[in-house]
């Protein structure tokens, strides 16, 4: 797999090159098509990852992806975790339900947070931040891991827009 | 101390984080340049503060989240917050109901459309183009893996185009995004 280049995610992982209407059409709203894929820079691949590892980041957005069955998303982040040096030992997080396989406390509460905020974030509370902090997030940590999670989320709806658009 | 609010409300609202805010006096450069894009004429709010703690990521989201609300042309800015406030009451982000409800209104000067989101919630009984935007919303926010045919046959129903169906999709992703932060950082108190 090559690694991240400039090329807009979006459009690869849907393979527009082949639907050059609706490349056009994206391109309509060239900005925020930018604003999407720096975003995107922003959060898998950032100047400082700090306690997020671009192969932690790779493995819990192909995780996000899997929950909402997003294949072409997933596949994505999966090839993305495979070029980075952890990558194998976090293979096991990019399929969802394996929360149990790890024996990290942090990694743990990581992804039972992605995994609720996920699928159910109307059922957040208080308490999952509490559950992290308790974890040894500190509050840089936890806007992180919101900030990825959304922008995943974020990402997952567009691609299943758009899809629809491709395919009707 | 003020009364945190677990109900959908139409009235405005504070919102107190979960987590701390940056303080402006001792923000890095880099978090002061990120801050720089947001409205500096009026104070900088508590939710702001407390993404500038990513700020990498607060440069490029807050000029995408503007760009989607309030381009030119496409689908009304109206329409763009029938689809904000369908994924806010999928996700019961309170918070961001109860803003975008009232720039609804603000626009479109049409409170009983805001009125039957409020009363029906997800089982609104809306006008017939009003109607579509809130299913869509409702639909990509709660099943994006089940999207497709019927959901775009009724968009061209109600008469849509390419370019108005791609604002609505952003709109409603994005709320995915703003829903995901504001709903799990922090949570609505009645202002004091």
């Amino acid at each position: 797999m090559t690694a991240p280049s400039t090329n807009d995610v979006i459009d690869t992982v849907l393979g527009l090159d082949r639907f050059p209407d609706l490349q056009a059409l994206r391109d309509q709203r060239a900005k925020l098509k930018h604003l999407s894929q720096t975003s995107y820079q922003a959060a898998l691949r950032p100047a400082d990852p700090r306690n997020f590892s671009y192969a932690l980041r790779a493995a819990l957005a192909a995780r996000m992806a899997a929950l909402w069955k997003s294949q072409e998303l997933s596949a994505h982040f999966r090839a993305l975790l495979e070029s980075e040096e952890e990558g194998p030992a976090l293979a096991s997080i990019t399929n969802p339900g394996s929360a149990a396989d790890t024996a990290d406390p942090r990694l743990q509460a990581i992804l039972a947070h992605v995994d609720l905020v996920t699928l159910s974030p109307k059922e957040a509370t208080r308490a999952n931040i509490e559950k992290l902090t308790t974890a040894g997030l500190d509050d840089r940590d936890i806007v992180t891991l919101a900030g990825l999670i959304a922008f995943v989320n974020y990402q997952v709806l567009v691609v299943a827009g758009l899809k629809m658009l491709r395919d009707n | 101390m003020s009364q945190a609010v677990h109900e959908f409300t139409v009235e405005a609202l504070d919102w107190k984080p979960y987590v701390k805010p940056v303080d402006v006096e001792t923000a890095t450069p880099e978090q002061l340049d990120a801050l720089k894009i947001t409205p500096s004429n009026k104070k900088i709010s508590d939710y702001v503060l407390v993404l500038a703690n990513e700020p990498e990521t607060l440069k490029e989201r807050t000029p995408l989240f503007n760009d989607i609300m309030y381009s030119e042309g496409g689908l009304s800015r109206g329409g763009r917050e029938i689809g904000a406030l369908a994924a806010s009451f999928v996700n019961r982000c309170i918070y961001c109901a109860s803003v975008h409800a009232a720039r609804y209104i603000q626009l479109e000067k049409r409170p009983e459309v805001v009125d039957e989101i409020y009363g029906g919630g997800l089982d609104a009984n809306l006008p017939e183009f009003e109607q579509a935007l809130f299913n869509f919303g409702v639909d990509l926010t709660a099943h994006p893996d089940n999207v497709g045919a019927y959901q775009f046959y009724h968009l061209r129903e109600i008469g849509l185009d390419d370019l108005q169906i791609l604002d609505l999709i952003h709109a409603v992703a994005i709320f995915g995004w703003a829903n995901r932060l504001m709903h799990t950082l922090g949570e609505p108190h009645r202002l004091d």
